[in-house]
């Protein structure tokens, strides 16, 4: 021990496995130290800098310990580290919480909870005591209405929040719990952070990699002020791929079901109509609809003239839902397909494949009722997978966990 | 590129004098030493100095004191989605009808002809359930008392298991309304129960037991303790390779698995009360590491007829773990294990 210090404990001890929290005064400077952490300032321990005039008090929770580890514990807590150590403020998921628990945030008592005696619950009818009401109240005692416009935020009479059943932007759901979505929370997200986990020794530096865009050589006057170039073999700035950790397990983020029909511009608009309905059923999504930017000469389409194509755009428990949909039933049944092709993919994590009309047919929501669909005319889509990967490999990676197949060369 | 080029690059390598940390395994040590052109052109100068010193060090390293091992922890994914809490399901069930409320009319035409049995049973069951969803129970969207909304004390409908009874009744009645055969009655054969016989019977043995949980094996040393299989590394073999033979060492080879990966998800520090010091080569031991890789069953079961030190085995939840080895053990273990 480098300096003298008066250390106080009350009926306390520290033990190898716990990582108990000692409040350290130092000067008046007071930091949650974990036990077997030498405390460091920026050129050593800090009792080195300083003169400890505080004491050290061992929270009440050590109380619990016996006190036996107590003699062995101190000296090595004290110890020098071999490794360099930072100021440690924080505590660990492992260190256990000194005295909230749960129950001091939430509230314990639950209506789902709650004794009611049965005669009141039995007798409890709120519609025949609403009819036996006498007069009645009116309209606007008891709903509120959502202003229809919006007046600016000094307006007496505002909306309420989106989230709020009276507004009129409100959208009811989520509905279920996706099968898909817990699939990956349980399984999938940790087994693909095992995966990409990279190994980096203590005492690594990463090798410094050139500047992604590069700076002009200043050869000539005109170079001055000039926006940096972009990346040698090619305009396009890669996405960057960070290492993943627990915050950047890629995950699907959306979906996107995509139908070009060229007929609506060649014969009639009933081909979009019917492509909309069944693009709306199997994705439970209002479809956008979208004029041709390009002219195809020999479809007779002329940029701007016809609605050619349909998307839906599918986000959260429909996406899960469309997600488990496609894998489960959808796929399997899809004859001589081998799975997606190993070089789809956008190169930053997004992959696209196409479905045939007699695969669109396979959907559940259109086979219940395939028949009412004029024939022949239900579409082919698009489907593209998003995800938050930053590269094709790590959304393969992603979406065959999840059962999506691909095949063929995997190109990333 | 010649090969005479590379192989002096090799040489020339070897000659460099090693500025590598003792304290770094010697896998990593070939991460640390590795350098590209880029970075060796800068850190020539600097390391010139310090090298001397390190490579004298790193030449005669003492046998590390701790006994490495490679641990497994196989484990069967979930195989049916969670028991949805008491609060979900009253939250879903709201939700489903305000939908009805605020959602469009059900477009009836779309789905029956007009005049098929199809329509006819239709009819016959918008009259009793008034909503054409089969799930919320007997509910008028779109009369006056639309407002009661709510579900009362003690009643069924918000229960997931009554709600995929009434869908699969829903689904007989039409299937019996339709058919052209009156004289038979369709059987729509029920989802399975989520709990299994080995649930009832508490058998720990089965892998059929706890279906929306993860389940990891643990087997029991000869003196009680339970653990994860685990067996020291061997020379000249890697950490995955250790975990493999461990796995099917310990628990036999009828089992199809799969190693997630070449990292040890976890590890576990034992370290003896006094040091064991081997007596013919004077080395100190000073206790044990295991470093734990995660691997996936997809089929089979334990077998542990052919491993005499180990009594027993189980599939157990992560609770259960609790419940079974040490605390020290599990302090090191838990936040690996799946929460569900």
């Amino acid at each position: 021990m480098e300096a003298a210090l008066l250390i106080t404990l009350r009926g306390a001890s520290l033990r190898r496995s716990h990582r108990l929290i000692c409040q350290v005064s130092v000067f008046g400077l007071h930091v949650t130290v974990p036990t077997g952490q030498t405390i460091f300032g920026r050129d050593g321990p800090v009792w080195m800098n300083f003169r400890v005039q505080q004491h050290f008090i061992i929270h009440k929770m050590a109380a619990r310990e016996p006190s036996r580890y107590l003699t062995r514990a101190i000296p090595r807590a004290f110890a020098p580290s071999p490794r360099h150590q930072a100021f440690i403020g924080r505590r660990n998921v492992s260190d256990e919480a000194p005295t909230r628990r749960l129950s001091d945030e939430l509230e314990t008592a639950s209506s789902l909870t709650s004794r009611v005696s049965e005669n009141t619950a039995k007798s409890f009818d709120p519609v025949s005591r609403a009819s036996a009401r006498k007069s009645q109240l009116p309209r606007s005692r008891y709903q509120f209405r959502s202003p229809k416009y919006d007046r600016g935020p000094l307006h007496p009479h505002q909306p309420p929040a989106p989230s709020d059943p009276s507004s009129r932007l409100f959208v009811p759901g989520p509905f279920s719990l996706p099968r898909t979505e817990q699939t990956y929370n349980a399984t999938v997200a940790s087994d693909i952070m095992t995966l990409c986990y990279v190994h980096t020794p203590p005492g690594f530096k990463p090798p410094p990699k050139a500047p992604r865009l590069r700076e002009w050589d200043d050869s000539s006057p005109y170079h001055k002020n000039r926006p940096l170039r972009g990346p040698r073999g090619g305009d396009v700035l890669r996405l960057l791929r960070k290492p993943i950790r627990f915050n950047n397990i890629p995950k699907i983020e959306r979906i996107t079901v995509h139908s070009y029909v060229k007929q609506a511009a060649q014969e009639n608009s009933s081909w979009i109509h019917v492509a909309g309905i069944a693009i709306q059923a199997i994705s439970n999504v209002r479809v956008e609809t979208f004029k041709s930017k390009s002219s195809v000469a020999t479809w007779s389409i002329a940029p701007g003239r016809d609605t050619v194509a349909v998307k839906a755009e599918l986000r959260g428990e429909t996406m899960h839902h469309f997600l488990g949909k496609l894998i489960d039933v959808v796929l399997p049944r899809m004859k001589d397909w081998q799975g997606i092709k190993g070089s789809s993919g956008d190169s930053s994590g997004n992959i696209t494949f196409g479905l045939e009309p007699e695969h669109v047919a396979l959907f559940p929501e259109i086979e219940v009722n395939y028949d009412m669909y004029p024939p022949k005319m239900i579409p082919g889509c698009h489907i593209t997978l998003h995800t938050t990967a930053k590269a094709d490999k790590d959304a393969r990676l992603l979406l065959s966990a999840m059962g999506v197949p691909f095949h063929g060369k995997i190109v990333q | 590129m010649s090969s005479g080029s590379n192989g002096a690059r090799r040489i020339t390598s070897l000659l460099r004098p090693s500025n590598l940390d003792s304290g770094v395994c010697r896998s990593c040590q070939g991460t640390l030493g590795r350098r590209n052109y880029a970075s060796a052109a800068t850190a020539t100068a600097a390391e010139a100095t310090t090298d001397a010193s390190a490579f004298a060090t790193t030449t005669s390293t003492p046998p590390f004191p701790y006994t490495i091992n490679a641990g497994v922890v196989l484990s069967r994914p979930p195989q049916v989605t969670r028991d949805l809490e008491p609060f979900e399901k009253a939250y879903y069930f709201y939700q489903k009808r305000l939908n009805e409320r605020l959602a469009l009319p059900f477009t009836k035409y779309f789905y029956f002809k007009r005049g098929t049995p199809a329509d006819e049973d239709w009819k016959k069951k918008i009259q009793e359930r008034r909503t054409p969803a089969r799930d919320i129970g007997k509910y008028n969207a779109y009369a006056s008392d639309s407002w009661n909304d709510e579900l009362l004390l003690g009643s069924k409908e918000a229960e997931p298991d009554h709600q995929v009874e009434m869908l699969v009744q829903d689904a007989e009645s039409t299937a019996n309304a339709t058919s052209q055969d009156t004289s038979k009655k369709e059987e729509i054969p029920r989802p399975h129960s989520r709990v299994t016989e080995a649930d009832k019977k508490g058998d720990h043995k089965s892998l059929n037991r706890m279906l929306s949980r993860t389940l990891y094996l643990l087997v029991q040393s000869k003196e009680g303790y339970w653990k994860f299989p685990s067996t020291p590394v061997e020379t000249e073999e890697t950490l995955r390779q250790a975990a493999e033979r461990t796995l099917s060492q310990t628990a036999g080879v009828n089992m199809n698995t799969w190693m997630v990966g070449f990292h040890p998800a976890g590890h576990h520090v034992y370290t003896n009360r006094k040091p064991h010091v081997d007596k013919t080569s004077g080395v100190e031991n000073l206790g044990e590491k295991t470093f734990f890789l995660k691997s996936r069953i997809m089929a089979g079961q334990a077998d542990l007829s052919a491993k005499e030190d180990l009594k027993d085995f189980k599939w157990l939840s992560k609770e259960e773990i609790q419940s079974h080895v040490l605390p020290q053990y599990y302090s090191y273990i838990k936040n690996m294990l799946a929460d569900r």
